[in-house]
This record gives C-alpha cells, structure tokens and sequence, in this order.
C-alpha cells in the first residue's frame, strides 16, 4: 500500500518519467494496433513484433552501443525485411498468408534468439538489459533512451490523427480508396511503416515475446464498447494506456521483474472485462438479450395457442386451464407457468379460479400473431412457390419479427386475403 | 454484334484481363456512349465485375488500355465514380452512414482535410435522394441489405461525378426501392451523365436500360437495347458451348459413367 503511494505521488522524478514513457508507449501502439486490428491483420502485427529482434541485436553487434537510434535502425530494417518477405511469399507462391506468417515469423525469431545467446556469451559489459527486450523493463526507460522512444511515439500519434480519414477509409474499403485515386499504396506503406515503429518502440515496455497482444488487444477491447472508430481509437489508447502505467509501477516496486507480462496481463483483464460486460456487443448483455427474446417468443406462442382454443369452440375469451392449453400445443410446465404469470401482469390475461383467459389487448395481440402466422404462409406459397406442406415452420419464427410496416405491405400485396394455403381463415 | 458510340465516354481497346495468368476477359473491344444508361449483361462468372474493376484501374491489365473521356483514367478520376458490389466489405465496421457517404467527398478533400460542413450538407442530400435520410446516425451494422446498397448509392452520388460504374446495385432491393434508383439514374443520364450498371435480371433489363453489352468472357454484343436484346443475342450469351458442357457433365453425372483410370 505505501509504495501505492508512494508511486502515484510522483515525488521521484524518474517515476515520472518512467510512467511518461510507458503509458506514452503503450497508448502509441494502441492506437496504431487500432488499424491493424481493423483490416484483420493481427497476425501480421505479431510477425512483426518478432521479426525486430534479430535487427535489434545486429545493431547492437555492429555499433558495439546500445544507443537507441540504432536499435531503432536495426529493428525497423528486420521488421520491413519480414514483411516483404511475407508479401512475396503469397503473391508469388501457392503458400497462404498465414502460412507465411508463421514461416517468416519462426524464422528471423531464431536467428534474433541465436544473435541474443551469441552477444550474452561474448561477454560485452555493454551488453547488459538487452535482453530486456524479450519481456520488456519498463524501467530501463530513462535519460536519452526515453526521449529516441517518447518522440518517435509522439510522431506515430500525429501521423495517425492527420491521415485518419485515409486509414479509416482504406481499412472498410480499399478498393473505393483507389477508385477514388488515394495513394492507396503508400498509405498502406505508411500503415506498415507505423506498425513496425510502434513495434520498436512498445517493446522497451513489453518486450518483442508479447508486443503483438499489446498492438491488437486495446483494439479489440475497444471494439466492445463502441461503434464509431474515432471513439474507438481514443479507447484503446487509453486502455493502452492504462495497462502501460501497470507496468511503470510494477517496475518500481520490483525493479527485477520483467514488465511486459504484468502490461499484456493488465490489458487482457480489460479485454476480457470487456468481453463480458460491455453493453449491446458484450456476452452478458446478448445473454439478456437472447432471453427477452425467448420469452417474448414464448408468450406469443401461448397467445396464438389461446386463440386457437378460441377458434375451436367459437369462445375466443372462454377462461382456459392449464391442462387445456399444453393440450393444444406442449409448453415445457415451468416456462409456462412463468409465461402466464409474466402475461397477467402486463395485462394481457386474467385469472379466475386457477383458469386463464384473454384481456381486449390479449385478444388483440394473439390474433396478430395468428394473422401474420397465415399471411406468411400464404405469401411464401403464392410468392415463393414454396409447398404448403413445408411452410408452417418458417411461419413459426417469421410470425414473431414482422414489423407493422411489413404486416401492412403483405396484406396489402396479398390483398387481405380470406385464407391461408390451408384454408384457414385470416383474422384482421 | 457491336455498335460503335456516336459520342463515346469509355472506350475499351483489345482489353484482355487475367487472375494468376488465366484469362477471365478476352479481348474486350467497345465504345459506350455519353448520357446512356447501360446494362452490362452476362452469367455468373463472365467477367462483368472484372470489366468495370479494370475501367477504374483496380486490375492490372493483360493486354490493351481504357480511355475515359478520351484521357488516361488518372487524368480524370475525379469524373468517374465506382459503386463495389455490396458483399466486397465487412459491414460491421465501426462506423455511421453518413461516415460513409461522406467518404465519396474524400478525393475533393485532398489529403490532411477534414470533411466541412459544406461536405456534410453534400452527403446529406445524397442521402435524401436516395430516401435514407433517417438513418443518418445509424451504425451500418444495423443496416439491411438493401439499406446498404442505397448508403453506397448516396456515397457514389456525393462524389458528383459525370459517369458511374455500378456494381449491381439492383441486388437484394425490393420493389420500391428498385424503383427509387432506376428514376435517379434516369435523372442522372436526363443531365447527360453516363451511368453503367452491372445487372442480373433480364426482364427488368429490357426495361431499364437504353445500351445493354452482353459479356461472357468475351464481348459478344453492344449497342442499343433494340439492336442488341434479342433472342439469338441472348442464347448466344447464356447458352451455347457453355450448356452443352454443363448438359455433358450432367449426363456424366447422371450415368455414372467411371473414370478414365477404372477401363
Ligand atoms: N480475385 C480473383 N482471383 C482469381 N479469379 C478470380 C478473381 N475474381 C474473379 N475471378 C474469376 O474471374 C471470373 C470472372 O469473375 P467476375 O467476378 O468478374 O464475374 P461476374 O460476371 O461479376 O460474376 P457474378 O455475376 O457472379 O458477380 C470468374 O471465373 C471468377 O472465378
Ligand atoms: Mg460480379
């Protein structure tokens, strides 16, 4: 708890900067991951994540620093390297992109693995923290280090708010974007270059093993909670964000412990959080959904079932048992009870000495459901040429989500019709 | 049978047009004229998205060019807009309506410029014309079928352009709508603009257009609709050789007839 304090009050300026650089670097990433997530290119993100590593640790080797400039260099000069790469691959041979992908992508992560194993062995004093790059140290983010990766993460926020009516574009419809003459190629050239960069920077924090989670996941967690893509993109940075000052303080209270995890560990939670409770597009709302649904499927279906009985003996609002209607139509007991129940208290039936029977309103909407039952059937016979025999079950579902707009136009295209193929009389 | 256009808005020279070296378009030689509405008509897999893909320079081309206007396409993209066929994009896409018609506003922009409120006026009324004007707001996630052909419709309006390419916009329309298009296409041509549409019903055809193109991987006709829509134009667009294979392999089938490796 003291170091919670201690920490978010800022009293040591190098936790400011620290927490500056994380957050600034996640957030970039976020948002640049936005658009890679948006033309469904996450695995490319993750080869691309893996492929700088052998770049970041030739530049090491040759320049003999660990100056970032040529990391950066290094990094960026692999990162492209594996893409065109990739591009080749599946415009010139019969071998799938994500073939491709995972070829390119074991590939140069074993050569960056095997030049990380041959500099720790070579015994560089230099050398120390560079394998920090595999699972990131949000604390080595200090001095000229911060400021190569806080500029470049500045620069990959402006790039993307100035050509974001292009990105939006070119991610929904490419081929309108060139129709139209948009430089499609070189915004896409511009897109990968971001990506890379956002790769090179975000692994200060994250380390190239997890960068690609830190790319898509703030996206895809966005995505749950909006629908428009500016909103979208300034979520997940925050969410990016967020999960980056995980990191910067995890990295001051155990400065031993690699940040990445504890950064793509904080931004799943969100994610997962996301998945589950975000209104309309989140797993327990369209549970809620799903089940309103059910249940008013279930009460038209005890409606239509009364007016049946109804038709029957000619006595629409005579008061019916409980016996009487799984007779006519078999409803699982407890469904029914809660149906009926739910029915009574919005006024659409009544109960008398344990029997059930139609209000006006009842009476009004079990007839509708009648009616659009047999106006379906009859249009799909007549329209459709569809078998009478074969048309009762797509009238069972169709019955229960034609709206009144629709209703008018098929009786009006029917011509309000007696009967339906069956020679069942249409109520109106 | 081909008719040359009198005052000619696209010309295709000896078009040839592969996927992966395989022809799909040979030789595609034709003139359309200015002020028409044009059907382009053909089976399934003739090659009619191919040929309005490869006049707006989205293919590379095998052999031979397209001149609009009488000027190299990227001279005078600003006068020609495209409407893709509806299934060519993911329609959950976080974005609004009128973030889409006002994308037709985009090559008017220019880079590095946000949409004005002139743009937005613009896309609005393209909207309206094409009755969509309530769904301004609307996520097209939420939108049908036919509701997101018109929101293309709207999109391809608003880059006032002076001739159309249309990728059957007449799919999965009702009546109604169908309708609503067809009288501002006329209204559209009534101003001398040139519209050509990719269509797939031959009865409505007969009706809609003024200049029709039958395509079956070749030309195999072009000119006014009372030259060109005959039956034996017709036959020889859907039927010939290609029947007889399909009645072959059927037969085939039907027999059972074994394989060559089983004698
Ligand atoms: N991207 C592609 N790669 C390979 N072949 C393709 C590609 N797109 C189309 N084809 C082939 O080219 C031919 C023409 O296709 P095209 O889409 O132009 O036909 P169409 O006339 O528009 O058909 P439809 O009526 O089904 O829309 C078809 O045989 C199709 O299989
Ligand atoms: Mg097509």
């Amino acid at each position: 708890m003291e170091t919670l304090q201690e920490f978010f009050s800022f009293s040591d300026p190098s936790i400011i900067a620290v927490t500056v650089g994380a957050v600034l670097l996640s957030a970039s990433s976020a948002v640049v991951g936005t658009f890679t997530f948006l033309k469904k290119k996450a695995l490319v993100g993750d080869a691309v994540a893996h492929s700088v590593l052998p770049g970041i640790c030739l530049a090491f080797i040759l320049s003999g620093t660990k100056n970032p400039l040529w990391l950066i260099i290094g990094a960026f000069v692999t990162g492209w390297l594996s893409l065109v790469i990739i591009d080749n691959i599946t415009l010139k041979t019969k071998i799938k992109e994500d073939t491709a992908i995972a070829l390119i992508l074991s590939v140069f992560f074993g050569i960056g693995i095997l030049l990380l194993t041959h500099i720790q062995h070579s015994g560089n004093a230099a050398q120390t923290g560079l394998d920090s790059f595999l699972f990131g140290k949000a604390a080595a983010l200090v001095g000229k280090d911060l400021q190569v990766f806080g500029i470049v993460a500045i620069v990959l926020l402006v790039t993307v708010a100035l050509f974001f009516k292009e990105l939006k574009l070119i991610a929904f419809d490419a081929s309108y974007a060139k129709a139209l003459g948009l430089p499609v190629k070189g915004m896409d050239l511009l897109l990968t270059s971001l990506t890379v960069l956002a790769v090179v920077t975000g692994i200060q924090a994250v380390g190239v093993v997890l960068m690609a989670a830190m790319l898509i996941t703030p996206a895809a967690a966005a995505r749950f909670w909006t629908n428009d893509v500016r909103i979208m993109t300034v979520l997940a940075a925050i969410m990016g964000g967020v999960s980056g000052l995980s990191g910067a303080y995890v990295s001051y209270v155990a400065p031993a412990m690699p940040t990445g995890p504890w950064i793509v560990m904080i931004i799943s939670a969100i994610a997962l959080t996301s998945f589950f409770i975000a209104p309309k597009r989140g797993i327990i709302s369209r549970g809620v959904q799903q089940r309103r649904l059910q249940r008013m499927i279930m009460d038209e279906n005890l409606l239509k079932e009364l007016y049946h009985l109804g038709e029957k003996d000619a006595d629409i609002y005579k008061a019916r048992s409980i016996e009487e209607i799984v007779e006519e139509r078999f409803f699982p007991k407890d469904r029914l009870r809660s149906s009926l129940r739910r029915l009574r208290r919005e006024g659409f039936i009544t109960k008398e000495n344990g029997h059930w029977r139609y209000t006006e309103a009842g009476r009004q909407k079990g007839q509708r459901v009648v009616k659009l039952h047999r106006l379906w059937e009859l249009y799909l016979s007549k329209y459709m040429k569809i078998d009478p025999d074969h048309v009762h079950e797509d009238a069972e579902t169709i019955e229960h989500i034609i709206t009144p707009e629709l209703e008018k136009r098929l009786e009006k295209m029917l011509e309000y019709p007696e009967v339906d193929p069956h020679e069942e009389k249409i109520p109106y | 049978m081909k008719v040359e256009a009198q005052e000619p808005v696209v010309e295709f020279h000896d078009l040839t047009v592969s996927y992966h070296k395989k022809p799909v378009l040979w030789n595609i030689d034709m003139t359309l004229p200015k002020g028409a509405l044009i059907g382009i008509i053909g089976p399934n897999g003739a090659g009619k998205s191919t040929l309005i893909k490869s006049a707006m320079g989205l293919l590379p081309l095998a052999s031979g060019y397209v001149r609009i206007f009488d000027e190299a396409l990227d001279d005078v993209r600003h006068r020609v807009s495209y409407v893709p066929q509806r299934e060519s994009v993911d329609w959950d896409f976080p974005t609004s309506v009128l973030d889409v018609v006002l994308m037709g506003r985009y090559a008017k922009l220019g880079l590095l410029t946000r949409p004005r409120k002139a743009d937005k006026e613009m896309a609005l009324n393209c909207l309206r014309k094409v009755g969509m004007e309530a769904y301004v707001d609307r996520q097209i996630s939420q939108l049908s079928g036919g509701q997101q052909q018109r929101v293309f419709l709207a999109r391809a309006l608003a880059q006032e352009a002076d001739l159309y390419f249309m990728d059957e916009p007449f799919a999965g329309v009702d009546a109604a709508t169908e309708a609503a298009i067809l009288s501002i296409m006329q209204e559209m041509t009534a101003q001398g603009k040139t519209v050509i549409v990719v269509h797939h019903d031959l009865q409505s055809a007969a009706e809609f257009f003024d200049w029709i193109v039958l395509l079956n991987m070749r030309l195999v006709a072009s000119g006014p609709i009372d030259k060109v829509f005959t039956n034996e134009m017709l036959q020889e667009t859907y039927g010939g050789k290609l029947t007889v294979l399909a009645e072959v392999g059927e037969l085939v089938r039907k027999r059972q007839i074994p394989s060559r490796e089983k004698y």
